[in-house]
């Protein structure tokens, strides 16, 4: 193997190397990255909303807790990092409602909208038939286990649970207030490796607090469940409800819920108490559904909508609760409400969809008390220190209020902008409360995610209009420094190539041209003197012939195509041996080492240049027996050597005359060293070190900048 | 002979250099396809999960998919009244690239403009439960519940237990729902044509949901006129007709015949007479079959029907009954 082949060969084998290092090292950094959970025990900030991710229901938070008051089936509020693996979440829950469950998600991804849309398991507790429970939802559920809770899962308790994921073992525990404990593990052989935290509730709302994340391990599984081995995931077959046995499990439930939510058929539709008269102080029972929890209690039917205030106490109640109040009937100007109401909860999971109206419909009075969807450009955007944001909207003639809470702690209403155009869904209120009579109606929002934002604010604002007046400016001035570097660049490239020219001519012609001019003149005082002018008309003849030459040789010497096609030592060598065909004493060698590289053309005109001069000086005035033109090309340089054994000279600054000048000047412009090694009798050695650009570019872009070039110079040709 | 040599290192190694970015773009491009679910991916969009009228079409589907290679995406709105959600699932799944949707209405006018989009787009449809209007053909399948086997089956029930005379109301009349509505005029006909001493002495539409459903009924109950029978003609009406009978012990005295599985321990305890149930398991399955020839080009106007089948307490766990309310969506049937 020759020596070349095997450096290449090491090359390869070190570059496969490195990227297999490479590989490992990031698979290694995966697997560490995939295999660990949060990094230490920690409480997670319920307040902080740009943190968390909710997937359908209405989230609120209020002193240390984080509620979802709507009974949507499979609402999410999910927080953490994708490659969390191995890690516990505990909590305290509380169901809101009956007839639903509440819990914790672990290893949870690609979460959506949706009753059970993400990947990862579920753990919490069941009120309907009294159950911890534990699954896994892959845009489905699947129950794994389901265990009697003791004393009974009920609604408005506070309970402890515990969720731990390590490896394909998952635990979890539930602990009432009198402090017993039930807990379950399962082994989830296929299991789901990682993924994100969260809160979920199905068909009530809930309560959590005190969230806490720490990294678990064997140690953390074994303290939760003992040296016993979990049971295999298997998941249950029937839904839950429909099992048919045992009987009184499921049909116990459906009776209490029946008769806790029986109703009285004498209730009046809410539209109707408009008809009461004003003057006489009467009561009356309404049902609806909630649609308003805070700051004030509104309720709806088919007919209308109006507001709820109560002093007794009753079971709290959630957006989409069915109820039934009986209480005194306060009529205003434009609204109705009850006051010192007794409220029964019917029944819960019949939210009301808003009706689409436009502010001026709005402000006719009509929708008082109801959930509607009106759009507007936001006009004005304020808060108090409460957290309560007010927003105020226009729509044509219409302005109106929007009073929404959590204003500061929703990232999405940080970044509205005036003149925005929203979509808000709330209840259309009249109350002078909220209007402070400065507009005819209000919207309560439920939540900040009542807000949708529709479009951006106009393009043309005063600002942007400002910036583009200054953009116009700014473009022509930019434009005419640009073309004026440009020119700039052109004139220069000019001059360099004049002066190029320049040395050339000097270098050639017009010391010709000046040997001639000696010549003439001698031949004309021969001529007054009459002695033989034969000699000098020889020697001009010589000159003549030689000047001819040397302008012909220049000419061949500006045409790149010519070294291009013989490469850089042949057309050297050819140089050298022209000047010398008048005197066969001098022997001319040519070597090549190193591996044979493309040289830019830009290089080897330069190399070119000075070899002749080089060359030149060799065979004028060297007086040489011996002229040696060599080639190094190295990894990234390429040297060229021109060398003779003749009478040498002193190299000093001093010495340096234009055509030496001219060579160091030559490569300074392609950034080459350029060194003369010479003394009295020793010789001569031109020395030129000039740098290559790396050799996968060169390959590349060698051949298509060469032909580039010669398109160009081709091109002018033709035109002249 | 060393200028060849290096040259052809040069090209290895170009060639290498080349290699491997390729992967990498393949890769990226691979992977980023993946996020988006590939082309073999089903949407199969019900009215809305988790219940045991649905799911079942879920373990159908899910059979059927994992048989023939697809893959399903399987979601709904968390209501089955939100018709808007639907909707915007539906057109997701467009831009998601899925191979095909398999979708349940909500409703039968509002989803006919969305579905004309997703045709006109290239992607087949089955319709589940109901007809749209849209005629069917090479992109477009409908599997629907025989509904008119089902009011048949209703009324012989009523006729049944009636033994031919009485009084009846009818409630969850949907107009909403093109299948609601063959439903009820099966029944009626069937009904008057073979029972003709039996009449129907009070009709009611059918309400958003159950408790609305219980109000009606309590005022239907609470009215002068009695009632020997109740034919509830949807999943909402028949729960809410339950829980208005036993909230006025009358469980058993008024014979209730509902529409739709949901409740099982009523009708094993013989509070609801029966329930004429929809085989959505096999609906769903179907649904998949029609979707898997779709995408290979292989289908034609397809139009089938799954009948029905009466739900009492003397069947309720039969094996029929119980691979009607199968869940088991991720095991191999």
């Amino acid at each position: 193997m020759s020596p070349l082949i095997a450096r290449r060969s090491i090359t390869v084998a070190l570059s496969a190397a490195l990227v297999i290092s490479l590989l490992a090292i990031s698979g290694i950094t995966y697997q560490l990255i995939t295999r660990r959970g949060p990094t230490q025990h920690q409480m997670i900030s319920l307040e902080k909303q740009e943190d968390w991710q909710a997937f359908g229901g209405t989230w609120q938070y209020a002193d240390g807790v984080m509620s979802n008051i709507s009974d949507e089936r499979g609402a999410k509020l999910m927080t953490g990092r994708e490659y969390w693996a191995n890690y516990s979440v505990e909590a305290d829950v509380l169901l809101l409602g009956q007839y639903g469950d509440a819990g914790l998600i672990i290893r949870a991804s690609d979460e959506e909208k949706g009753v059970d849309a993400y990947h990862g398991y579920m753990a919490g507790l069941r009120d309907l038939d009294n159950t911890l429970m534990m699954g896994r939802a892959d845009y489905g559920w699947r129950e794994y286990a389901a265990k009697s809770v003791s004393p009974r899962v009920s609604a408005q308790q506070w309970y402890h649970l515990k969720f731990l994921a390590f490896d394909c073992d998952f635990a979890v525990s539930a602990t009432a207030q009198n402090g017993q404990t039930t807990t379950i593990a399962i082994r989830d052989p296929g299991c789901i490796k990682s993924g994100r935290f969260g809160l979920k509730s199905y068909n009530t709302g809930a309560q959590w607090r005190n969230v806490e994340i720490a990294p678990a391990t064997q140690r953390d599984l074994t303290s939760m469940i003992g040296e016993i081995q979990p049971q295999l995931a298997v998941p249950n077959e029937l839904p839950t409800g429909s099992e048919p046995a045992p009987h009184d499990r499921y049909l116990e439930p459906i009776e209490r819920d029946i008769q806790a939510h029986s109703s009285g058929v004498n209730a009046k539709s809410i539209g109707s108490l408009r008809l009461l008269s004003p003057d006489v102080p009467s009561s009356a029972t309404v049902q609806g559904v909630v649609t308003l929890t805070s700051p004030m209690l509104y309720i709806q039917d088919s007919t209308g909508g109006l507001a709820v205030s109560s002093s007794h106490p009753h079971a709290p109640l959630q957006i989409g609760d069915e109820a039934e109040v009986r209480g005194d009937v306060y009529l205003h100007d434009f609204s109705s409400e009850i006051r010192n109401a007794d409220i029964h909860l019917l029944w819960s999971h019949t939210p009301v969809s808003p009706v689409a109206v436009t502010a001026s419909q709005a402000a006719t009075g009509a929708f008082d008390g109801q959930y509607v969807e009106v759009q507007g450009r936001l006009a004005e955007k304020n808060e108090d220190g409460n957290g309560t944001g007010m927003l105020t909207l226009e729509d044509e003639s219409q302005s109106f209020l929007a009073v929404v809470n959590g204003l500061g702690r929703s990232p999405n209403l940080n970044s509205l902008k005036v003149k925005s155009k929203l979509r808000l869904r709330g209840i259309c209120v009249t109350d002078s409360r909220y209007t402070h009579d400065l507009t005819a109606f209000a919207l309560l929002l439920p939540s900040s995610g009542d807000i949708e934002v529709l479009e951006g604010p106009p393009w043309w604002s005063p600002d942007h209009i400002i910036e583009l007046v200054i953009c116009i400016f700014l473009l022509p001035f930019a434009g005419m420094t640009g073309f004026f570097f440009v020119e700039r660049w052109r004139m220069q490239a000019v001059l360099d190539e004049r002066q190029r020219l320049a040395h050339e001519m000097h270098d050639t012609l017009a010391q010709s041209f000046a040997g001639l001019g000696f010549q003439l003149q001698a031949v004309r005082d021969d001529l007054t003197d009459g002695i033989d002018i034969m000699p000098q008309l020889e020697q001009a003849q010589d000159m003549v012939r030689n000047s001819h030459e040397e302008a012909r040789r220049s000419i061949s010497a500006l045409r790149p195509e010519h070294l291009e096609s013989v490469g850089l030592l042949s057309a050297l060598e050819e140089c050298a041996r022209r000047m010398v065909s008048t005197n066969s004493s001098v022997k001319i060698k040519t070597a090549s080492s190193g591996n044979l590289q493309n040289i830019p053309l830009r290089v080897s005109d330069t190399l070119l240049r000075i070899g002749q001069e080089a060359i030149a000086n060799a065979i004028r005035h060297a007086h040489c027996s011996q002229l040696t033109i060599a080639l190094d090309y190295e990894k990234s340089a390429v040297e060229m050597i021109v060398e003779d054994d003749g009478v040498g000279f002193a190299v000093s600054s001093d010495s340096a005359g234009f055509g030496i000048r001219g060579m160091h000047k030559r490569a300074e412009n392609i950034t080459a060293q350029f060194r003369i090694d010479s003394a009295p009798g020793q010789g001569t050695a031109v020395r030129v070190l000039a740098p290559l650009p790396p050799s996968f570019l060169r390959t590349q872009s060698h051949r298509w900048l060469t032909r580039l070039q010669l398109r160009k110079i081709h091109g002018k040709r033709n035109r002249v | 002979m060393r200028r060849r040599n290096s040259r052809k290192i040069r090209r290895i190694l170009l060639c290498q250099l080349s290699i491997v970015f390729v992967s990498f773009f393949l890769l990226a491009a691979l992977s980023s396809v993946g996020c988006k679910r590939t082309s073999s991916t089903v949407a199969v969009i019900p009215r809305t999960c988790g219940t045991a009228l649905w799911e079942p079409e879920h373990a159908g589907a899910a059979a059927e998919a994992r048989a023939v290679g697809l893959n399903l995406y399987w979601n709904a709105p968390m209501r089955d009244d939100d018709m808007q959600t639907q909707i915007s699932l539906v057109e997701k799944s467009v831009d998601r690239g899925m191979a095909g949707i398999i979708v349940s209405p909500i409703q039968t006018l509002p989803m006919r403009t969305p579905i004309r989009r997703v045709l006109t787009r290239g992607v087949p449809v089955v319709v589940i439960d109901t007809e749209l209007g849209i005629p069917s053909g090479p992109k477009l399948s409908y599997v629907l519940n025989d509904e008119q086997v089902g009011g048949q089956i209703a009324a012989r029930r009523i006729g049944l237990i009636l033994q031919g005379r009485g009084k009846i109301a009818i409630v969850g009349i949907g107009p909403e729902l093109k299948g609601n509505i063959v439903r009820e005029r099966s029944f009626e006909t069937t009904l008057s044509h073979e029972f003709p001493e039996i009449h129907v002495v009070a009709r009611r539409l059918g309400l958003e949901s159950v408790p609305q459903e219980q109000h009606s009924a309590e005022e239907l109950l609470a009215g002068s006129e009695p009632l020997d029978a109740i034919v509830a003609l949807s999943l909402a009406s028949t729960r809410g007709t339950y829980y208005a009978l036993a909230e006025s012990a009358k469980v058993g005295l008024i014979k209730l015949v509902g529409f739709d599985q949901d409740l099982l321990p009523p009708i094993r305890d013989g509070g609801i007479d029966s329930v004429v149930v929809q085989n959505t398991f096999e609906m769903g399955r179907i649904a998949m079959e029609l979707m898997n020839r779709e995408i290979h080009g292989a289908a034609g106007s397809s139009e089938v029907k799954v009948e029905p089948v009466l739900m009492t307490r003397e069947n309720v766990d039969s094996a029929e009954i119980r691979r009607i309310l199968n869940l088991s969506w991720w095991s191999p049937q």
